[in-house]
């Protein structure tokens, strides 16, 4: 198969931006998403910048500030990079008057709550909910 | 200062917290969900079906490791040093030539995320979650194109928190002299969804 140069698409243009960004923050040289969540606060976070919301060095130097936090004596936290782009995210937001902690406390708490009710804790289903026969043999 | 000076404990916490904070970004108006999907679509990959796409293309070119996977998903999976399951259940169902399988959550998204990567969103749509089950062929044909042979029987998977399914499709034909890794590029995330065929060799 003829490979495409992944930088010569659009989406590597997209990239290749976000990548500019990126390079300015310690520690970004490669981090892998673990998990779901790490990808979503990441994307936010160039979002946010995107629409305006902030100067990039303003975000910088908070992730700055919370890896410092971390290295001085948070250490018996585990090492959760994108955690730090949260809170950096979170500071910032906060700083803008557009978060309170309130706010983001008591929506987390409704979250939770819809997970743990509404979603899955019924049984684990061990047949197909639906089967569609053969139409024909 | 910030809400999160308490460290976070569990992953489903830091998840709610994240989800939280998204919706009260899009409440004031900083961001739509739209630019935060774009952005993620970009690493989208990163965190992409390339594991599940692994493991096929190996159970495909390896039948015992293929008896070990339909045995139990979670253990051959973790022979391949994919894991982070915190003790989830997979199991991984074959499709045939008589049958087609299809995963869902009827109840909100949950979705093999270790070997697939995020779900796509369509996924997470109430309009999938409740057609699939309804009618299944239809819905494959119709929002996927993917006409099912009608002399195959098709069965829906609903997953759980505590139970993912997911999808081995079939090895594509004209594929014999192919490598584990050629075929892994032919291992969409559709075909592992169950709501497309594993591509086929480009010609």
């Amino acid at each position: 198969m003829i490979g495409i140069r992944p930088d010569a698409t659009e989406l590597g243009d997209a990239r290749r931006r976000v990548e500019e960004l990126v390079c300015t923050i310690p520690g970004a040289d490669h981090q892998p998403f673990d998990q779901p969540w790490e990808l979503r606060v990441f994307a936010m976070a160039v979002a946010a910048y995107h629409s305006g919301h902030y100067e990039w060095s303003e975000f910088q130097l908070s992730l700055i500030e919370s890896i410092r936090r971390w290295e001085n004596g948070e250490a018996g936290v585990p090492w959760s990079y994108y955690e730090h782009w949260l809170r950096a995210l979170e500071t910032v937001m906060s700083s803008k008057g557009l978060l309170s902690e309130a706010a983001i406390d008591e929506e987390a708490k409704a979250v939770l709550a819809i997970t743990r009710n509404a979603k899955h804790q019924q049984k684990a289903q061990r047949d197909p909910v639906a089967v569609s026969r053969a139409l024909t043999t | 200062m910030a809400a999160t000076d308490t460290p976070l404990r569990t992953q489903a916490e830091i998840t709610a917290h994240v989800k939280a904070l998204e919706a009260l970004l899009i409440q004031k108006g900083v961001m739509t969900t739209a630019a935060v999907d774009r952005m993620a679509d970009i690493y989208e990959n990163e965190v992409g079906p390339q594991l599940g796409a692994t493991v096929v293309a190996r159970a495909w070119t390896d039948p015992e490791f293929k008896a070990r996977l339909l045995e139990d998903a979670t253990v051959a999976c973790a022979e391949v040093g994919i894991g982070g399951l915190q003790g989830e259940e997979m199991i991984v169902l074959e499709n045939t030539d008589t049958v087609h399988n299809v995963i869902v959550c009827t109840l909100c998204s949950c979705y093999p995320w270790p070997v697939l990567g995020l779900p796509p969103n369509w996924y997470k749509l109430p309009q999938y979650r409740s057609r699939i089950v309804r009618d299944p062929r239809g819905v494959l044909a119709e929002d996927f194109g993917f006409t099912v042979p009608d002399n195959v029987e098709i069965r829906v998977w609903d997953s759980s928190s505590e139970l993912r399914y997911w999808v081995m499709p079939q090895r594509p034909e004209g594929t014999d002299e192919m490598s584990a890794e050629q075929l892994q590029a032919l291992v969409t995330r559709d075909s592992m969804i169950g709501v497309g065929p594993a591509a086929t060799p480009a010609s």
